[in-house]
């Protein structure tokens, strides 16, 4: 990252490939179509390029990314909403209720019936392995707010994969 | 269910192959070659925690230079040394979260607000004990001069505080205003403080401190306005 801040191209190409899969399956963790990560992406990628000077060296770089990479999307998300159906829809699906219709894939399947907020704190603490205080900062949130999300998407998790299909999930045949 | 079976199918359905297009990156990286030059990264916090401590000072003392210092004039020790340094303090506490709001993933140590209802209650503190005339003459019309004296000095002590840090980059930028307006709202307080030789405990508990939420609500507003704008040209 630091000679990336530098301008070193070839570091840039290596925090490209490196980062962009997992910032694509967070975004397609959202529940959104493939087209839609792929833009985000790029738009997250030309956000972190102009702002790239306000990463701190010796920081943790993988929050950074995550909490450029949530404002782009929480951006798309109130411009899709609205666009598509006003801000009463908006106050109704930002209290957690997601519903959007698209092509699941096995990850996003699986996190489908949680509140957009568990999701998030789930997609990036258990599928990314970031630490608690990584997600705290990359959300914005305390750590304790982090925890409180995580025990309640495990136990959303618990019922939904638990009781609704229990042999499918656990032999990994999820699509 | 156990969780241990839940963190194993969360494994399972992340490890599974992602289709991203190389092509994607490929573009990418194509546009963001051409404007690829070394930058400066931001000053240390402290640094610029402290340019702001200093600005907001200023400001608060350009007022009072130009209206009087009546108000620190009237002041005796105990009151002197109660209420600029606890200003002093939650000013840098309100410039060092102000930073930390300008930097992606930075870590929050106090909410933004938090730090609104910490900054109004600690100064309703210090008020309380520095001032015991309970008398209230004028109550409104001398209040209300007063909470406009304030905000028209908290006003561009935040904004000059914004100015400070655009190399920053807000996430959120109505927290970020609404810490901006904060410390705004403190530099106002400052302002009366020095000049405001009314020391009626009503007057000062109800119409200075109000100066610190209603700067900080203001702060808000104007970050979500900006954010919604950048949303609406980004369309």
């Amino acid at each position: 990252m630091v000679r990336y801040q530098e301008g070193d191209f070839g570091a840039a190409a290596l925090l490209i490939d490196r980062i962009s899969p997992r910032l694509h399956r967070f975004f397609l963790s959202k529940s959104m179509s493939r087209a839609d990560a792929d833009d985000l992406l790029q738009e997250t990628w030309l956000r972190i390029h102009k702002v790239r000077h306000t990463y701190r060296p010796g920081e943790s770089a993988l929050p950074w990314f995550y909490a450029i990479a949530r404002h782009i999307r929480v951006d798309h998300y109130r411009k899709s909403i609205r666009a598509a159906a006003g801000e009463r829809e908006l106050e109704e699906m930002s209290k957690g209720v997601s519903s959007a219709p698209h092509q699941a894939g096995e990850l996003e399947a699986l996190l489908a019936p949680l509140p957009e907020s568990q999701r998030e704190v789930i997609a990036m603490l258990k599928v990314e392995g970031m630490s608690l205080e990584e997600v705290a900062c990359a959300t914005s949130s305390s750590v304790g707010s982090v925890k409180q999300k995580v025990h309640r998407a495990y136990k959303k998790l618990r019922e939904t994969i638990g009781a609704k299909a229990p042999r499918k999930w656990r032999s990994g045949g999820l699509a | 269910m156990k969780d241990e079976e839940i963190d194993d199918v969360l494994k399972k359905a992340a490890q599974a192959p992602q289709d991203l297009d190389p092509l994607v990156l490929e573009r990418i990286g194509d546009l963001i070659k051409p404007s690829l030059r070394p930058v400066r990264p931001l000053p240390p916090v402290w640094l610029m925690a402290g340019g702001l401590v200093l600005v907001c000072a200023a400001v608060s003392l350009a007022g009072a230079a130009r209206a009087g210092f009546f108000g620190v004039a009237k002041m005796n020790l105990l009151e002197r040394s109660l209420v600029f340094p606890a200003l002093g303090l939650l000013a840098c506490l309100a410039a060092v979260s102000f930073v930390h709001r300008m930097i992606p993933a930075s870590r929050l140590r106090v909410s933004p607000g938090a730090l609104v209802v910490l900054s109004s209650v600690a100064l309703l503190a210090v008020f309380a004990r520095s001032f015991r005339d309970y008398h209230t003459d004028h109550f409104f019309s001398a209040g209300i001069a007063c909470l406009l004296t304030g905000l028209l000095h908290a006003i561009p002590a935040g904004l000059l505080s914004w100015l400070m840090l655009r190399r920053g980059f807000a996430v959120n930028p109505a927290s970020a205003g609404l810490v901006a307006g904060t410390l705004g709202g403190l530099a106002g307080v400052g302002m009366l403080e020095l000049h405001c030789p009314n020391f009626q405990a009503a007057h000062i508990l109800v119409w200075h401190t109000a100066v610190v939420p209603v700067s900080a609500a203001l702060g808000a507003l104007l970050g979500w306005e900006l954010r919604f704008r950048a949303r609406s040209a980004g369309r």
